[in-house]
């Protein structure tokens, strides 16, 4: 008996996460991957299942561009929030002292406001005229007669804005849980600051690190918002192509193949990701270059 | 490799392999079943005719944003007070392919997500009631509407009896040009002049932008065939490629004029009172404007479809009209508004943007659908959609 429920209990404790992954996971991916098999339009009576694997091959051929488009803004975009969301993490959770609380305050304010908001009010700050620009003109940043709306340099910093804190707070949760006194004795055992930091800080925070880059990376290559609002006629994303359509074309079968397709390459790089990342780079073996 | 089933990887990869196999099985079991078509409406059964009755209770209208005048003592206000009934006025329609698809899986439940009225283009109107997601009016119950709308919008090919629709306002497509910055641009050709590169944009709607083009060079809308319509799309591809055209908007183009992001744009009539910029106004293409109508609709499933047709009626009357027209600024559908705000405001009566007489649209073509079968009508969509996402 006693036997019978320790065999048990394991399962009882995963029933709430499986029961939400069902339903939240694998059944819409069972609709959608039948939708995406369905053939025939909406004006003439409808999708029907019938093993239509063409959408797939129709899906993916001519939006390869934008398939890559996606992966390079998000991996852009990752790569952006990770360089500024590290020292600001860092600066919050070892050197605030009483602001922490203030500043940590000040890192999810604006996320108050909803996301379409804020990347509205991008447009303004960022409009052709604006002083922002003119400023990026006189650095030379931007060309005389450049501008930066509607270029895909708008649309990987509203990517990077807009995920920032998703980087921010994974790496300060984990860099406020250190013990400081590792950095001491590093010191004391003679490494210099910056080995101390290779050595004992980075690796203690690259949990926050490596979380950090999937809670960017993911929804930044799925995102349309930005790049229908901030980018131009060359910046489409495959979340424009989905919804271009699913809304406008009504093809929904399509629509689906290329989700399915988008959420198979997430997945694989993420795998990759995590196989390399999860486990080798950031532990800080031996053989790292002093 | 000679004892498998003790190998973890090789028992990892049997139940994904069982995995797979499950998946398989259940799109197989779902092929299966007979009733399992998504979508295609019920436009085989008899339309139902919206009731009349007592005016109470509460009414959800869903309309375009800056679609009516504001303030404590507007239109909706007004109504309430003279009926008693709650208003939930709703801005959600920012787009018509994009509200349908949103609403296209209740409606095709025959639900109208407890909207009563919705206010749509022509053409989307037409789709809705083909696809059977209407109710017909009985013209009976609109007298205040069929006293007075425009004759002109009496019977439009689209619904020529005016079975299922009535004309919130209608408009009409050009070009919105900032004067200081673009004084010389009067065509729609004009727009693909080089020396205003990346300083123009176009609409997202397909039925508003191809056409015009197309008129700009020569071709009458009214008689284009698929190859006019895929020839102009070509064209504009070329101009979104080169960085001609900046984006493809909705009504957010607005933004982009007020701050001279861009210097001229493909345009709707009313739009100049929302602009905030005083060098912006809307000029009439030298060949022509796209004209067109934003509908009322009552959907299926639609509560208290009394106090939806008493909403009709009561924007019928000239004075409460009034209102809306000095606000929105868009071409009236009712007549006698233009004597009502004569007493106003003697310019806005002669504002050719609300009341055009029949000299200034002489040139104006109806907002036309592509021409041909379901499947051409596709392939001209996919075509400008494609276009618009920058797909090969």
């Amino acid at each position: 008996m006693r036997r019978l429920r320790r065999r048990l209990v394991p399962y009882g404790l995963l029933g709430p996460g499986a029961i939400w992954l069902l339903l939240f996971f694998a059944v819409p991916m069972y609709f959608m991957g039948e939708m995406a098999l369905r053939s025939g339009s909406l004006d003439t009576g409808g999708f029907t299942f019938s093993w239509e694997w063409a959408n797939f091959s129709d899906a993916l051929s001519g939006s390869d561009e934008q398939i890559v488009r996606s992966f390079v803004y998000a991996g852009l975009a990752t790569v952006i929030a990770l360089a500024i969301a590290y020292p600001l993490a860092y600066a919050i959770a070892l050197r605030a002292g009483r602001w922490k609380l203030l500043l940590l305050f000040a890192v999810v304010a604006p996320f108050f406001t909803t996301y379409l908001i804020r990347t509205i009010a991008w447009k303004t700050i960022l409009a052709d005229a604006s002083p922002a620009v003119d400023v990026l003109q006189f650095l030379q940043l931007v060309p005389q007669d450049g501008r930066v709306l509607a270029t895909g340099g708008a649309v990987v910093a509203g990517l990077t804005y807009n995920f920032l804190p998703f980087m921010i707070l994974p790496i300060y949760a984990s860099l406020e849980r250190m013990d400081v006194r590792l950095i001491e004795a590093a010191k004391d055992l003679y490494a210099s600051s910056t080995k101390a930091f290779l050595k004992v800080t980075l690796p203690i925070s690259a949990p926050g690190i490596v979380a950090g880059i999937l809670l960017t990376f993911i929804p930044a290559v799925g995102d349309y918002v930005n790049a229908l609002l901030l980018g131009g006629t060359g910046q489409s994303m495959v979340g424009n192509v989905i919804q271009s359509l699913y809304l406008q074309q009504r093809d929904y079968p399509e629509a689906a193949a290329l989700s399915f397709v988008m959420m198979l390459a997430i997945l694989a790089v993420v795998v990759v990701y995590l196989r390399v990342a999860g486990t080798g780079a950031f532990i800080g073996d031996e053989e790292e270059p002093a | 490799m000679s004892n498998t089933s003790d190998n973890p990887r090789a028992v990892r990869l049997r139940s994904a392999l069982a995995m797979l196999v499950a998946l398989v099985a259940a799109l197989a079991i779902g092929a299966c079943g007979d009733d399992d078509t998504v979508g295609g409406g019920n436009g085989g059964g008899e339309a139902e005719v919206a009731k009349a009755g007592p005016v109470r209770g509460e009414l959800t209208i869903s309309n375009w944003p800056a679609y009516m005048d504001t303030g404590k003592e507007n239109t909706v206000a007004e109504f309430e007070d003279a009926t008693g009934v709650e208003v939930d006025y709703v801005e959600d329609v920012n787009d018509n392919a994009e509200f349908f698809g949103k609403l296209r899986p209740q409606l095709e439940r025959g639900q109208s997500g407890g909207r009563s009225i919705f206010v749509v283009t022509d053409w989307m109107a037409k789709q809705m009631y083909d696809l059977g997601y209407l109710q017909e009016l009985d013209h009976d119950d609109l007298t205040t509407v069929f006293d007075n709308i425009l004759p002109s919008l009496e019977s439009p090919s689209f619904d020529p009896e005016r079975k299922f629709s009535v004309p919130w306002q209608s408009g009409m497509t050009g070009i919105m040009v900032n004067e200081e910055l673009a004084p010389d641009i009067r065509s729609v050709n004009d727009l693909f002049d080089p020396k205003y590169k990346g300083k123009v944009t176009m609409l997202s709607e397909m039925r508003d932008t191809v056409p015009l083009v197309m008129k700009a060079d020569g071709v009458d809308p009214a008689d284009a065939d698929k190859q006019d319509w895929l020839d102009a799309i070509e064209k504009l591809r070329e101009a979104a490629e080169s960085g001609q055209i900046r984006r493809f908007t909705g009504n957010d183009y607005n933004q982009d004029m007020t701050n001279e992001n861009v210097v001229a744009a493909i345009g709707w009539s009313g739009d100049t009172s929302i602009i905030e910029n005083p060098d912006v106004s809307w000029r009439m293409p030298a060949e022509g404007c796209i004209l067109w109508s934003d509908n009322m609709v009552i959907p299926n499933g639609a509560p208290n479809t009394a106090a939806a047709l008493a909403w009709m009626n009561f924007v019928y009357r000239p004075r409460v009209q009034a209102d809306i027209a000095e606000y929105v600024q868009y071409v009236t559908p009712v007549g006698g508004v233009d004597d009502v705000l004569r007493q106003r405001d003697p310019e806005l009566a002669d504002n050719q943007l609300i009341f055009p007489d029949e000299q200034f649209t002489a040139d104006c073509s109806t907002q036309p659908d592509p021409p041909g079968s379901e499947e051409d009508q596709q392939e001209v969509t996919e075509a400008f959609q494609d276009m618009i996402t920058g797909q090969g």
